[in-house]
């Protein structure tokens, strides 16, 4: 823009104001493009990423299935770990490169895949053992693109390729989503109902690999895994009322848990998976009450009349406790120090239940109905509240009756229960990004009650 | 007769008397001289101009119009056309993507051990920036093998610090068009530690705005390093008004 004006020569006053009105044209131009922009909601802009097939290095006839289960998890693992701008499969070249001699980074880094990283690498069944070989390319760093570089030999079979993919792809996150872990290999744990009872049932964190927990041929209710992925404590109905009860996930079968008076509903592990909080009525009026892991040292730390449920450790600290208390009337969300003491309330009104405490400890999650009453025009949505400031955003809008919020352990998801038309039987499992982005269910109807695992 | 002769002789003489001294092309100022007066000075009337395509002004008779004879088509013999044949599509053949060729390791050119001066093509430094809503995010990493080794590294670095940075904690009026540098290093396992200002904006609340945005990074840290047991880092947060 500079250049033609220096090569003005006197002599020719007609080339200069040609100059001249090009330069005011193009600044006219410029000003009008100005209000343009695009924004993320924190400004800064995501990893764009590009996930090549992989490539078969044998002919064995089980390496094409297991080809395609391994290309659409780590392609649905990648897209859902919401770190990242994923490049469509119809934008990236047609090449599908299987080891770094292969691939022509600046095919993956130019238009249209304009990806800075590139994911690709071989599978294959070779000698009855399933083996891929991932990489993950810097597509903008000519001289030194490689990342990362990861082998995995497993039994060939679906299940195996699926989580050699969860594992590939939880490395990608970690070395670039800055530190956070990825929860590719992370389950759900849910209740299901079937034939009058419910059930505790496991899944994938994608929805992959249903299958159920406990037989007990009774109502269980509220999963909630200890910390190291061992045990399940859940409230279950039995003789003596709902008792907590306690799943091994290593034995593979129900494991002692004293009994106790009343009705004992919605565990909760602190974080250091030595004790359980509880809600407990066997004094009459429904109190938190924390135990060991095997019910014993109960120990009672409210005291107000009007039931007191649902509690939750504060995960980062274990020294804090959320719960939710009916002793204003309807129900609000409250948190308190593990002892009881330091007690605060931290919803204004309306009818607040089931929190969940974000990984970080910052935040909670909760299901609240702000209007509540005979006619108001309220309906029950996750929200989710900073505890410093008691600022809270609602991640929910308009898609039927929502509840039991549960945060996944990067503190990125959160998945939840969700019904359309209030029928119990069409509730189903849903997981979104926690800014209430990219909603999908992962269950069909009549699961309920999520609880993400820690790890 | 004697008047006539007197008459004659008088004007005989006076003619005399009076032409005396003078002749008919005699060298004199007062010379007479024929005049002759051409044809053209002559008063009459100008020659009307005539316009040869004109009707009414030509002279000549304008020509007739043509009246071309009707042709008619001779229809071809059917045996004149040509039989179309289909033409032959090219054989369209894929680009061939070349293969990238082998890197060889280039021999390390001698250094030069003068000082070079006037423009260089460019200085490599191990930097990134991101462009944020309300300003510049850049950092560097002072160990220039590492910022070119693992780039990605100080591309996650720099993104992770611009989340955290809430530009609305800076007061826009102080700190419009102010630069803070901070300098810290990362540990093994990516921790930032040691954080210290480089160089204050001026405004405090820039300051701090920058503080804060290290301080929320340092629970979960980066990731750990790639290489080496920690690196320093400085990074500059440039506040603009949007």
């Amino acid at each position: 823009m500079i250049s033609p004006v220096h090569t003005l020569s006197p002599r020719t006053p007609k080339r200069w104001l040609i100059a001249i009105s090009l330069l005011l044209v193009c600044a006219s131009t410029l000003q009008a493009q100005d209000w343009f922009k695009t924004e993320t909601s924190s400004g800064a802009d995501r990893i764009r990423i590009a996930v090549a097939d992989f490539k078969p290095f044998t002919t064995d006839p089980q390496t094409a299935p297991f080809k395609r289960t391994f290309d659409a998890t780590l392609y649905s693992d990648l897209a859902n770990a919401g770190i990242f701008d994923i490049v469509s499969k119809s934008l990236m070249p047609q090449s599908s490169p299987g080891a770094p001699a292969e691939i022509n980074l600046a095919q993956w880094s130019a238009e249209p895949a304009s990806a800075a990283m590139v994911a690709f690498g071989s599978l294959g069944v070779q000698n009855g053992r399933l083996i891929a070989n991932g990489f993950l390319f810097d597509a903008k760093n000519a001289q030194y693109p490689q990342v990362l570089a990861k082998q995995y030999n497993e039994a060939p079979s679906e299940d195996s390729a699926r989580q050699v993919a969860h594992r590939f792809a939880d490395e990608i996150i970690f070395r670039l989503g800055g530190g956070i872990p990825g929860i590719a290999e992370t389950k759900i744990f849910y209740v299901k109902m079937g034939g009058g009872n419910k059930e505790i049932w496991q899944m994938d964190y994608d929805g992959a690999n249903q299958h159920a927990v406990t037989h007990l041929g009774t109502v269980s209710l509220s999963p909630r895994v200890s910390p190291d992925n061992s045990r399940i404590a859940f409230s279950s109905l039995g003789h003596d009322g709902f008792q907590i009860r306690m799943y091994s996930l290593l034995l593979g079968r129900m494991v002692n848990i004293s009994n106790a008076g009343g009705t004992n509903l919605s565990p909760a592990w602190a974080p250091n998976g030595r004790e359980i909080a509880y809600s407990s009525s066997r004094t009459g009026d429904p109190e938190i009450w924390i135990s060991d892991v095997n019910g014993g040292l109960a120990r009672r730390i409210t005291s107000f009349r009007g039931p007191d449920v649902s509690p939750v450790y504060n995960p980062r600290t274990g020294a804090q406790i959320a719960w939710i208390s009916g002793r204003t009337g309807l129900p609000q969300l409250y948190i308190m120090d593990s002892d009881g003491s330091g007690i605060s309330r931290m919803t204004d009104g309306g009818y607040a239940t089931s929190p969940s405490w974000s990984p970080n400890g910052q935040f909670i999650a909760f299901a609240w109905n702000r209007k509540y009453g005979p006619g108001a025009p309220g309906g029950q949505d996750i929200y989710v509240m900073e505890i410093a400031t008691k600022r809270w955003i609602q991640l929910t809008h308009d898609g039927g009756r929502c509840d039991f919020p549960s945060w996944s352990p990067d503190g990125r998801h959160i998945t939840y229960a969700n019904t359309a038309d209030g029928r119990p039987e069409h509730m189903k499992i849903w997981t979104m990004l926690a800014d209430g982005t990219q909603k999908r269910a992962l269950t069909s109807g009549g699961a309920d009650m999520p609880n993400w695992s820690w790890k | 007769m004697l008047l006539h002769a007197a008459v004659f002789a008088a004007i005989f003489g006076l003619a005399y008397l009076s032409h005396r001294g003078k002749s008919w092309g005699e060298h004199d100022v007062t010379a007479g001289a024929i005049q002759a007066t051409m044809v053209s000075s002559i008063p009459l009337p100008p020659r009307q101009r005539t316009l040869d395509d004109g009707v009414l002004t030509s002279e000549k008779p304008s020509p007739a119009p043509i009246t071309a004879k009707e042709k008619t088509e001779v229809a071809p013999s059917p045996k004149d056309l040509a039989i179309p044949t289909k033409a032959a599509k090219p054989v369209k053949t894929a680009d061939k993507v070349t293969p990238t060729p082998p890197k060889h390791v280039q021999p390390v050119p001698p250094q030069p051990t003068k000082a070079a001066t006037g423009e260089t093509a460019g200085i490599r430094i191990a930097q990134a920036t991101m462009q944020l809503k309300n300003g510049t995010a850049s950092m560097s990493v002072d160990d220039k093998t590492f910022g070119e080794r693992f780039a990605y590294y100080v591309n996650v670095v720099n993104r992770k610090v611009a989340q955290n940075w809430f530009t609305q904690e800076a007061d826009p009026r102080a700190s419009e068009g102010k630069r803070v540098t901070l300098i810290f290093d990362i540990n093994r396992d990516g921790i930032p530690s040691n954080i210290r200002y480089g160089a204050r904006s001026g405004s405090a609340s820039l300051d701090t705005s920058a503080l804060r945005a290290l301080q929320r990074v340092q629970d979960e840290g980066f990731g750990p390093l790639p290489q080496g047991d920690h690196i320093t880092v400085e990074y500059s947060f440039d506040y603009r008004k949007q």
